[in-house]
């Protein structure tokens, strides 16, 4: 699987700097493998394909690794993607999923449906997502409508996670003692009990998002002009814009109903992506974004599972981290340059 | 009288006019508060008599008073420190919550409470672990924006908070079973509070307060800019230094009673400002804010009784109103 991801960050071939591409692939295929290998049982990478059909090792790396590193590949390049996308169409870094009501509208739904015990049944669980992530989309662009600027954007973005994260702690805090374990993934984001069943649920999404996310490439490029600029064009920059986040907000919502929040994935893929390639445009960043994406999510489940174990910490705090810290640095080198 | 003293007793009127307003107002929403509180009115009139008989009465002298006195010295104390956070770091979105020292002080409890270094039902533990959470909050954003103007410090505040918050959320991880405890803190929630916990965080809010009510002289000359306070004699750093302790000790002493209340901070001293007050029409707006929005909590917990196990914490009020106020400051941006 590592190889089909491959593909994607190569388009940048025959240019003078293709050493990247490569580095982000063998990264790939490294924490992919490192995510298929480590842990108890220890499988050693040569035994992989040829582990006794009846042992618990092949259970463990068949049934419980082989579909958690699908979804932390896929997962996190859908949120490195969405990433872009949001931030692109807002024209501003800092306008990450979690800011926009997005991944908590998911989670706040999600929450909701297990609490109050709603007739739904969990495989619709990342249906609910994603209407909740839809719905806190909606909020926050109907809250917008008539702010103007992209920061006003930003703050009612924020106003309106804080309300939501608001409403998901007071849902918490009505649940009952077993059912936290589930509903903490929906507060931090983790890849944990991740089994074929719910990965088959998610993977359909993000085929239907892939021909969509193509079709935003043109749009992207007319929004970074500038809503005047994109305007005289004769692009129908709201809408074009509407789609986007669209987009966006299914890769998020796919995401989030399995796996709930992944922090600041969604901020630091397409960052670090745009100091990758500084001169490229949206072709070249989406592929980077989506690659990043999956890397640092690969690499933070893995840290997950491993720094503390056999406690496993949240994927979430581990990609926090990460993101606090990349933001750090970049805001210093931009203060100093 | 000469001429120089003339203005004196307009100010004078004008003074005590605000100061009977306030006074009006805190009463009326005290009044609220326990009114709503679901016990009869003749229990709460009778602890007039100053002697708390009956067992209506002591469920509102032991719950309903606390409760309300909670509310409103948390209040006042976010109101102050935001007040002070604003001036100080010159910048009108500063505030506990965006500045990192309310998670500092959240992780700094849950953190105190999961490695038991104080009983869960010490006051004084909870408050010495929230002020050393809130120094390192704050000092997190010190380091993370170190030697930068301190209009920029917000962003960096926000990612601190960031930080913290993935930190508290480790935290929570390694001790699944105690998240149901942790929520409280996380939300804030000024319930279940009883007198033991106000003896001590009481004398501390109000002395920061009045520290801050004396700083208030050092907030006017820090305000316009640092050449400014240089030039009247007061070295800024310095200056700064001090407003942003009382600052830190007063969130901390707000989250070691209720946890992380957002918003209150951030909104009260706007509302001060726009009624030309200063730090202490701060503080009481803070506390009216406080309180009135945990009036609604009660009623709204009223309303939900069944399904609501715990009731409805205020902090989830408070960011509801707080961010209907921010997403009008957004549209007007």
């Amino acid at each position: 699987m590592s190889t089909a991801l491959d593909g994607r960050p190569a388009d940048t071939a025959g240019r003078p700097f293709t050493l990247a591409p490569w580095v982000a692939g063998l990264g790939l295929a490294a924490v992919a493998l490192a995510g298929l290998c480590l842990g108890t049982p220890f499988v050693s990478p040569q035994n992989l394909l040829s582990i006794a059909p009846d042992s618990i090792a092949h259970v463990v790396v068949w049934e419980l690794r082989v579909p958690r590193v699908l979804i932390g590949l896929l997962g996190g390049a859908a949120i490195g993607t969405a990433g872009l996308l949001l931030q692109e169409s807002l024209r501003n870094p800092l306008a990450v999923p979690e800011m926009l009501g997005v991944s908590t509208g998911a989670a706040l739904a999600v929450s909701v449906c297990v609490v109050w015990a709603l007739p739904v049944p969990p495989p619709l669980y990342p249906l609910a997502g994603l209407l909740g992530a839809a719905l806190g989309g909606l909020a926050t662009l109907a809250a917008a409508r008539s702010g103007r600027s992209a920061g006003g954007v930003l703050l009612i973005g924020a106003a309106v996670s804080t309300a939501i994260q608001a409403l998901l702690l007071a849902v918490m805090a009505t649940a009952d003692r077993l059912q936290y374990d589930m509903l903490f993934r929906y507060l931090v984001g983790s890849l944990s009990g991740l089994m074929w069943e719910q990965t088959a649920r998610t993977l359909p999404w993000f085929a239907v998002a892939i021909p969509l996310i193509v079709l935003c490439v043109p749009a992207l490029g007319l929004l970074r002009l500038g809503d005047d600029a994109a305007a005289s064009l004769g692009s129908r920059v709201n809408r074009a814009r509407l789609g986007v986040l669209a987009v966006a907000t299914l890769l998020i919502g796919a995401v989030t109903g399995p796996c709930g929040p992944i922090a600041w994935v969604g901020f630091l893929a397409p960052v670090v992506a745009r100091r990758l390639r500084p001169h490229a445009g949206v072709r070249s960043w989406l592929p980077w974004s989506a690659a990043l994406g999956a890397l640092v999510t690969m690499t933070a489940d893995v840290a997950a599972r491993l720094a503390f174990a056999p406690v496993e910490t949240p994927l979430g705090a581990w990609t926090a981290l990460a993101g606090v810290l990349t933001g750090a640095v970049l805001l210093r080198k931009r203060g100093s340059a | 009288m000469t001429l120089t003293t003339r203005p004196a007793p307009g100010a004078r009127t004008a003074r005590f006019g605000r100061v009977a307003t306030a006074a009006v107002l805190l009463a009326v929403v005290a009044a609220t508060h326990l009114l709503v509180s679901g016990q009869p009115i003749g229990a709460i009139a009778g602890l007039l008599d100053s002697a708390a008989d009956g067992q209506a009465e002591k469920i509102v002298w032991e719950l309903g008073v606390p409760r309300l006195l909670t509310a409103l010295l948390t209040g006042a104390a976010l109101g102050v420190s935001g007040y002070v956070l604003q001036a100080t770091l010159r910048n009108s979105l500063a505030a506990p919550e965006f500045s990192g020292v309310n998670p500092g002080a959240v992780l700094g409890i849950l953190g105190g409470l999961t490695l038991g270094l104080f009983p869960a039902d010490s006051a004084a533990g909870a408050l010495l672990a929230a002020l050393a959470g809130g120094a390192l909050g704050g000092g997190v954003t010190w380091l993370l924006s170190a030697g930068r103007d301190p209009a920029h410090l917000v962003v960096h505040g926000l990612l601190g908070s960031a930080l913290l918050a993935g930190l508290t959320t480790m935290l929570l991880a390694y001790q699944p079973s105690r998240f149901g405890n942790a929520l409280r803190w996380l939300i804030g929630s000024v319930e279940g509070r009883v007198w033991e916990h106000l003896t001590f965080a009481s004398w501390w809010i109000a002395g920061g307060i009045a520290l801050a009510w004396a700083c208030s002289g050092l907030l006017a000359v820090l305000a316009p800019s640092d050449d400014h306070a240089a030039s009247l004699g007061l070295h800024p750093a310095l200056g700064r230094a001090i407003a942003l302790t009382v600052a830190i000790a007063l969130t901390a002493g707000a989250a070691s009673l209720a946890g992380a209340i957002a918003f209150v901070g951030l909104v009260a001293p706007h509302v001060a400002r726009r009624l030309g007050g200063r730090v202490l029409t701060a503080a009481v707006a803070g506390a009216v804010a406080l309180a009135g929005a945990d009036s609604l909590a009660q009623l709204a917990g009223h309303f939900l009784n069944g399904t609501h196990r715990l009731g409805v914490p205020a902090g989830v009020i408070t960011a509801l109103a707080g961010s209907a106020v921010l997403i009008r400051l957004g549209r007007s941006q």
